[in-house]
């Protein structure tokens, strides 16, 4: 007797949503291959052989630059005991809350010919020295690892963490060295944390707009988004959004594997941690020193600035009554996204963690589609999909929110699934046991339990939305603009102090969301 | 009943147990036989591949009828209680009654919660309460919708030893009063034997035997239950003469095996005695103190390993040559499997 596949309404509804997320990038591909191919050609030959150098470069080089890095302020925060070790422990997460388009504008300013380092470098070196200009590659690197370091230190330090210091005795027992036991030893056993953080950093560089937009550094994005406002050129767009999603999938796929290679076992038993050394004064004032420039590098200078130039906006009289208008429609809009993220994924979360079956999970899997979608990937589909299919929508808040949910939904289906994962199945079994149905089983019993996580994955899904800004440049209702939008319209036009308000109130914002990051488990694996 | 996770491999074959109303039935077995399989099909939580299920004449479940759990009116007590962790001691013994009059509800929650001796703890939230304490809400809450049948899953594998036996008495004075017909899943024997009024063993998903704990113990059906309930020794011999031929000495026979078949014979531990000699074919291997009694292993020249239960005074050491002797005229013979 066949075991058959149960396909409740539930299921149905699964699927539909699956559907919903996946059919935009599967409309893409379609239309890339059809119509008119010598557009493609062209492009092949003048276009791609730059975009493709300049993306694969910035990502090795910022991955390089995040591992050195945040490998080495997790590695002195988890093992040694120096002055302020508490602040900087929970201070190294805080840059993740300024979005990557804010970082590259406060650096247009910072590196730009004549901007204040320039000067004070010339004050030191001479008049003739001149810096790169931001607007380079450069300038892409600086601002892109100073914005992702903290994904490495994340990782590294939950490894460092976790990891058991009997291999490293036993290393130095057999005579290595303190150097030799730290790169022989220490690192390749945490390398699966490493690899996933270059994963995400990887994948952070190649799907990053604001950024590269703002510094002018052509990469898949820029020149995606390029293709669709400057020369409403779609099926080079569409060529371009394919083959970036395609890079993003065989990355991910080469990461799954890796990680299943690597799989290292932590001896079983108890884990010896180790207890952080303290420093002698050199030492600490060496530390203090070269965490106090990365951080004032990543955070704490681009945050004065902001709320220095917000301060004169503000006393210009330059902060007018559309700046609350602003807030408004970027505060609806996401509460929206995330409130309609959070009822799409539950039957998603929920379906594949209670029946495991292979439809389900791939329904599951079909929502992860975003992952590797970057912003102006996803609202190109949707702008396709609906010029072509629907267009009487286009144009509309509706579609806007749609682009945030393909987005989006996977950073909250993650916190969602683990918050079901963490509800032992034998409570709602018992609930049933005991004569309630699956509703109210639901509702008085499940949904209290993961009310905690799910919360959760609002407010990263509410933040994340707050920031989106490819997709709401191309997507907005005439007229609509969010706070995101305005931070980049006025950078642009290098009005710092115009884009500072709103710059200031996003970073200010997701400061929560980023301490959500920083308690969530890190360990990779 | 048949069913299994794979449609190819049933995790339970071709089972058949019948239950008067009001007894205590145990499924006894090692793990991964099956067990908690079949009280999660009775429950309603898997699904029959073949057979039925049928409860005060209703039929619960067949290949063709799967009533949802709900619906089952069969209480179930989880392995590890499965108390609501967000809701008091009373809320979790009230959420089966919800579709009872308030005050009936009222009157229930208290009646069961006097029934388990939990009065004054229905403002405690689970992780306020013991392990003992968490049972008892357990089973005040599986009993509170009168089920017409409990289901439970080794109730008692989580907690301390002392604790286990003053929760078995307790829960077979609670099933007894309330005359609840139970089906009580457990790998420990004794568990078994002190709450069952049927035992049923089961073994790679088949029943072996199902009895009282008496015939169970006396007259094991095969050499896989005689071992599992209990140390028991299986001795090869032939019957010749009416008598069986075996390396620790003659026993009588008292079954029909036809002479000259090889026999697996059956003897507990507390059937064999030895004495020390220095001829003696056997020798002391091993010796384990028990309190009143203390375990020896002896090897035999053939090298089979038999267990006897000896006073524990006086003290035989290891390697103490003895000659061991049967002391009963009643054993348990099977047929000895045809050597490979």
């Amino acid at each position: 007797m066949v075991r058959h596949i149960q396909l409740t309404p539930l299921s149905f509804l699964g699927i539909g949503i699956a559907t919903l997320l996946t059919f935009p990038l599967l409309y893409v591909a379609y239309s890339a291959f059809t119509g008119d191919l010598s557009q493609a050609g062209n492009l092949w030959n003048t276009r791609l052989p730059e975009l493709v150098t300049n993306t694969i470069s910035l990502a090795i080089g910022v991955s390089i630059a995040t591992l050195t890095l945040g490998v080495s302020t997790a590695w002195l925060i988890t093992r040694y005991q120096f002055w302020g070790r508490a602040f900087w422990d929970w201070g190294f997460v805080l840059p993740l809350a300024i979005p990557s388009f804010v970082l590259a504008y406060v650096y247009t300013y910072l590196l730009d010919r004549g901007g204040p380092v320039e000067q004070s470098w010339q004050w030191l070196a001479g008049a003739d020295v001149h810096l790169p200009s931001p607007y380079s590659f450069t300038g892409a690197l600086v601002v892109m690892t100073l914005n992702t370091f903290p994904y490495v230190y994340l990782l590294a330090r939950a490894a460092f963490q976790n990891f058991n210091l009997s291999f490293e005795e036993a290393a130095q027992a057999m005579g290595a060295t303190r150097w030799e036991t730290f790169f022989r030893v220490s690192l390749p056993l945490i390398r699966p944390a490493l690899v996933a953080s270059m994963f995400l950093v990887v994948l952070y560089v190649v799907s990053d707009f604001g950024a590269v937009s703002l510094l002018r550094f052509q990469t898949f994005t820029y020149a995606i988004y390029q293709q669709i406002t400057g020369r409403f050129d779609y099926q080079s767009a569409a060529l371009l959004s394919l083959l970036l999603v395609t890079f993003a999938l065989v990355f991910l796929f080469a990461e799954r594997w890796f990680r299943q290679q690597s799989r290292f076992y932590q001896t079983s038993g108890r884990v010896r941690t180790a207890t952080p050394k303290p420093c002698s004064m050199g030492q600490n004032l060496a530390i203090t020193l070269s965490f106090l420039m990365i951080f004032v590098a990543a955070f704490g200078l681009p945050v004065f600035l902001l709320i220095q130039w917000t301060l004169t906006a503000w006393t210009n009289g330059e902060v007018g009554s559309s700046f609350w208008t602003y807030i408004g429609n970027s505060v609806v809009l996401s509460a929206t996204a995330a409130t309609a993220a959070l009822a799409l994924g539950t039957p998603l979360a929920y379906l594949a963690s209670r029946f495991p079956s292979k439809l389900h999970i791939a329904c599951l899997q079909g929502a992860y589609i975003g992952y590797v979608l970057p912003g102006p990937v996803a609202a190109l589909a949707l702008l396709m999909l609906f010029t072509d299919v629907i267009p009487f929508l286009y144009g509309t808040v509706f579609v806007l929110i749609l682009a945030y949910l393909i987005h989006y939904l996977p950073a909250g289906l993650q916190a969602m699934e683990s918050a079901l994962q963490q509800v032992n199945p034998n409570l709602e079994e018992a609930a049933r046991n005991l004569g309630s149905k699956g509703f109210r089983t639901f509702f008085q019993i499940t949904f209290p339990l993961v009310r905690k996580g799910f919360s959760a994955a609002w407010l990263l899904m509410f933040l994340l939305c707050i920031k989106e800004l490819p997709a709401t440049l191309l997507l907005r209702p005439i007229g609509f603009d969010t706070l995101a939008v305005r931070v980049w319209l006025e950078a642009s036009e290098e009005l710092y102090q115009l884009a500072a308000p709103p710059a200031l109130l996003i970073v200010i914002l997701s400061i929560p969301a980023v301490f959500l990051l920083s308690k969530k488990n890190w360990q990779a694996g | 009943m048949t069913c299994g996770y794979q449609s190819d491999v049933p995790t339970v074959r071709s089972l058949t147990l019948h239950l008067q109303a009001g007894n205590i039935l145990c499924l006894l077995g090692p793990s991964g036989c099956g067990k908690t399989t079949t009280l999660r099909a009775i429950a309603g939580f898997e699904k029959l591949s073949a057979g039925e299920i049928h409860l005060q004449g209703e039929v619960l479940a067949s290949t063709s009828v799967h009533l949802p759990p709900e619906q089952r009116r069969v209480g179930m007590i989880f392995q590890e209680y499965a108390l609501f962790p967000h809701m008091n001691v009373e809320n979790n013994v009230a959420f089966g009654l919800y579709h009872w009059k308030a005050s009936d509800r009222q009157a229930r929650v208290q009646a069961m919660l006097d029934l388990v001796g939990l009065q004054g703890l229905e403002h405690r939230f689970p992780h306020e309460l013991s392990g003992g304490q968490q049972q008892r809400v357990a089973i005040a809450r599986a009993l509170a919708p009168k089920p017409l049948m409990l289901l439970l899953d080794e109730p008692f594998s989580n907690l301390d030893p002392d604790m286990t036996i003053k929760m078995r008495k307790e829960l077979y004075r609670v099933l007894r009063q309330t005359q609840t017909t139970a089906i009580l899943v457990t790998h420990d024997h004794e568990e078994a034997f002190a709450m069952a009024d049927q035992v049923a063993v089961m073994q790679n998903g088949v029943l072996v035997q199902c009895d009282t704990p008496e015939t169970i113990y006396q007259q094991p059906s095969c050499s896989f239950v005689a071992e599992f309930i209990g140390q028991a020794n299986t001795i090869p011999g032939i019957i010749q003469n009416g008598k069986i031929e075996t390396e620790i000495g003659t026993i009588p026979n008292q079954s029909d095996f036809e002479s000259q078949s090889r026999v697996l014979v059956m003897v507990r531990p507390d059937d064999i005695q030895f004495t020390p000699s220095e001829s003696g074919p056997g020798r002391i291997e091993s010796r384990q103190f028990q309190g009143s009694q203390t375990l020896y292993s002896i090897r035999l020249k053939s090298g089979q390993l038999i267990h006897c239960c000896m006073k524990p005074i006086p003290v035989y050491n290891i390697e103490t040559s003895v000659i061991v002797h049967v002391t009963t005229s009643h054993t348990i013979l099977f047929p000895q499997p045809a050597l490979s």
